[in-house]
């Protein structure tokens, strides 16, 4: 065969449009595509959702392209006719943005043979939430020799220049704000005690984190000894042999819904219900709850045990008493003014 | 295949070859550019409605201000820093044998060979208060307290400087080269001391480097997102940050396309100084 330069141009171009849209040699059958978080919550839906998931649906192919749920709606929302994701995962405010902006379709409620068993906290009719995220006091037990016990004890004089926080990009720090506030007469509406805490607590700031996952860097460099902090953070700290412990403060730990939803005009509506069906079954949130994932479960189904009885809740009765859910819907009203106020205040 | 006319016009090749890079440039680059500034020209997340808001937001904000001042301020921090470090390193590269011009281009080039995100971490574990300098000023009994390295306007210039240094050196490693070694013997024969021959052959003759680097070096530094968060930590904002917050959390694009609309005028300003000087030098290194 002779490669003169127009075919080898052609072939070339060819390749190239091949590459660049992938689209053209599979517009049928795009696999299932998954947008789960990034890190452990990846490693865990990849080792236990995606096999679960397989088995049920005769091998039904699946690609998981983990990333904050932010990028999830913006990239969703770059092509809402033909999105490039079937299934998103939220934290709840970003979950009532995609709702707002007409993203997500309800989910199927009456084809659903799980959702009845969830605990009420996580049935949500426009997408069901899988796990709870908690949040709670983290602490270095080689510093901290008795144990907190209160959010109010990160403003101990003890704790000078020891204590770390996130600013209000994530879910964590926003959330954080909100029960300070409540702890000191506010509200979701009214997060003004909140600031005012947050002033006092500067002395106290060694630290204020871009993004939680900054936090697990400072205490491993013992650069704080005290933070607000995600239990399922911790654990990976834990495992990697980080002095570190997880505390739920007397206040409750705070909660977080993490939702999953069917993109709207999905291409795989059907196998996208069927994840989440998987995701909700007491069988894989029983596995997700051992180590080393211990995320927390929400189907009523799964008997509480392991690390997540221990420090969290025995049973789902103790887990209503103990967690504090939050309104992100009052929250996400006000909260890019917090951002800002937070930008121009605190400054350590 | 025809061959190509004798009398063809050789410099018509030319534009013809740059044909699928501007191409490129224009469908990857300048579309998006555009569409940045189209959806910067809303008042509304939605964009629907045309107006100035955004912009006469950001300019009469003193805060958001503030963010821009500070972030060309730790441009020039960095770029003077790696400019006093990458100088006498590019001057001593010049004067010594082949094989420590290897280790040297070596240790320059080592940087660029890991990723940002590892030299960054490096710094954490340097900077941190059970870092390597606390550890080392503790034990010499020089300090008492570990001292507050981490998370500070410090931090960040140093970390920053280390990160982008050698996009610095090269350029002046390659100018000082071009530098007839002739020039400095004659300049002393007639009489210059070290330092008058510096001042009035060297440093006018490498200016062309000088500007090349302190360009690049700066563009770097003010726009190195994941170096700033890291070092400098959630409290100390600067542009990158700004608009991240600013499109991803809060989903507020058109005040994030004005912001990056301004961001990209400053550093093109500031670019633009550069370059001047880099005109007005070529001149004095002539005379």
């Amino acid at each position: 065969m002779i490669i003169n330069r127009r075919s080898l141009l052609t072939t070339a171009l060819t390749l190239g449009a091949m590459k660049a849209f992938p689209g053209l040699s599979y517009a049928q059958a795009r696999p299932l595509v998954f947008a789960t978080f990034t890190g452990s919550w990846e490693e865990a839906h990849k080792a236990v959702l995606v096999p679960a998931f397989r088995k049920a649906n005769a091998d039904a192919t699946i690609v998981l392209d983990p990333m904050l749920s932010v990028d999830q709606i913006a990239k969703v929302n770059a092509a809402k006719a033909n999105p490039p994701i079937d299934v998103m995962l939220h934290d709840p405010g970003p979950a009532l943005v995609a709702i707002g902006q007409d993203l997500v379709e309800p989910y199927p409620i009456e084809k659903s043979a799980c959702y009845k068993d969830l605990i009420a906290e996580a049935q949500e009719p426009m997408g069901p939430a899988p796990f709870f995220q908690v949040v709670g006091l983290t602490y270095n037990p080689e510093a901290v020799k008795t144990p907190p016990t209160s959010w109010a004890d990160l403003w101990k004089p003890e704790f000078k220049g020891r204590v770390g926080i996130t600013n209000l990009n994530s879910t964590l720090g926003t959330g954080w704000l909100v029960e300070i506030a409540k702890m000191r007469g506010g509200s979701e509406a009214n997060v003004d005690p909140g600031f005012k805490a947050l002033e006092e607590l500067k002395p106290n700031l060694a630290a204020v984190a871009a993004n939680p996952g900054a936090l697990a860097t400072l205490f491993q460099q013992g650069q704080i000894d005290i933070s607000p902090g995600n239990f399922n953070a911790i654990q990976i700290l834990k495992a990697r042999g980080v002095p570190v412990e997880f505390v739920a403060p007397k206040e409750g730990a705070i909660a977080f819904k993490t939702t999953i939803h069917i993109v709207k005009n999905s291409a795989n509506r059907e196998l996208a219900f069927n994840l989440i069906e998987a995701a909700l079954t007491p069988e894989v949130q029983a596995t997700l709850m051992n180590p080393p994932y211990l995320i927390v479960p929400t189907n009523s189904k799964v008997t509480m045990g392991g690390e997540i009885a221990r420090v969290l809740a025995k049973d789902t009765a103790e887990l209503k008493q103990k967690f504090v859910f939050q309104d992100w819907k009052k929250i996400n009203e006000q909260r890019s003014a917090w951002i800002e106020r937070f930008n121009r205040e605190i400054k350590i | 295949m025809g061959a190509a006319p004798a009398s063809r016009d050789v410099t018509s090749y030319g534009m013809g070859l740059a044909v699928p890079l501007a191409l490129f440039f224009l469908v990857f680059f300048v579309a998006p550019l555009l569409q940045l500034l189209w959806l910067s020209l809303h008042n509304d997340t939605a964009g629907l409605h045309w107006g100035l808001s955004q912009y006469q937001h950001f300019l009469t904000d003193p805060f958001s201000l503030g963010v821009l001042g500070s972030t060309l301020l730790l441009g020039a921090e960095v770029t003077l820093v790696c400019l006093m470090l990458g100088f006498p390193l590019a001057w001593l590269y010049q004067r010594v044998g082949p094989r420590l011009q290897t280790i040297i281009i070596l240790i320059v080039l080592l940087p660029l060979l890991t990723s940002v995100v590892v030299r960054t971490f490096a710094w954490i574990v340097i900077l941190g208060r059970q870092g390597i300098i606390n550890a080392t000023l503790q034990s010499l009994g020089i300090i008492n307290t570990p001292l507050k390295l981490l998370y500070t306007q410090f931090g960040v210039v140093i970390a920053l400087a280390q990160v982008q240094m050698p996009l610095m050196t090269l350029p002046l490693i390659t100018a000082l080269g071009r530098i007839d070694p002739n020039l400095d013997d004659a300049s002393c024969s007639l009489g210059a001391g070290s330092w008058r021959t510096f001042f009035r052959i060297v440093l006018p003759l490498s200016l062309p480097g000088v500007i090349a680097g302190c360009t690049l070096t700066y563009a770097a530094a003010i726009t190195a997102f994941i170096t700033q968060s890291l070092v400098g930590g959630g409290q100390m904002l600067f542009m990158p940050m700004y608009l991240y917050q600013q499109a991803s959390t809060l989903q507020n694009w058109p005040f994030a396309a004005a912001i990056s609309i301004i961001f990209l005028l400053a550093v093109l300003a500031v670019v633009s100084v550069f370059t001047t000087l880099g005109r007005l030098s070529r001149g004095y290194g002539g005379t």
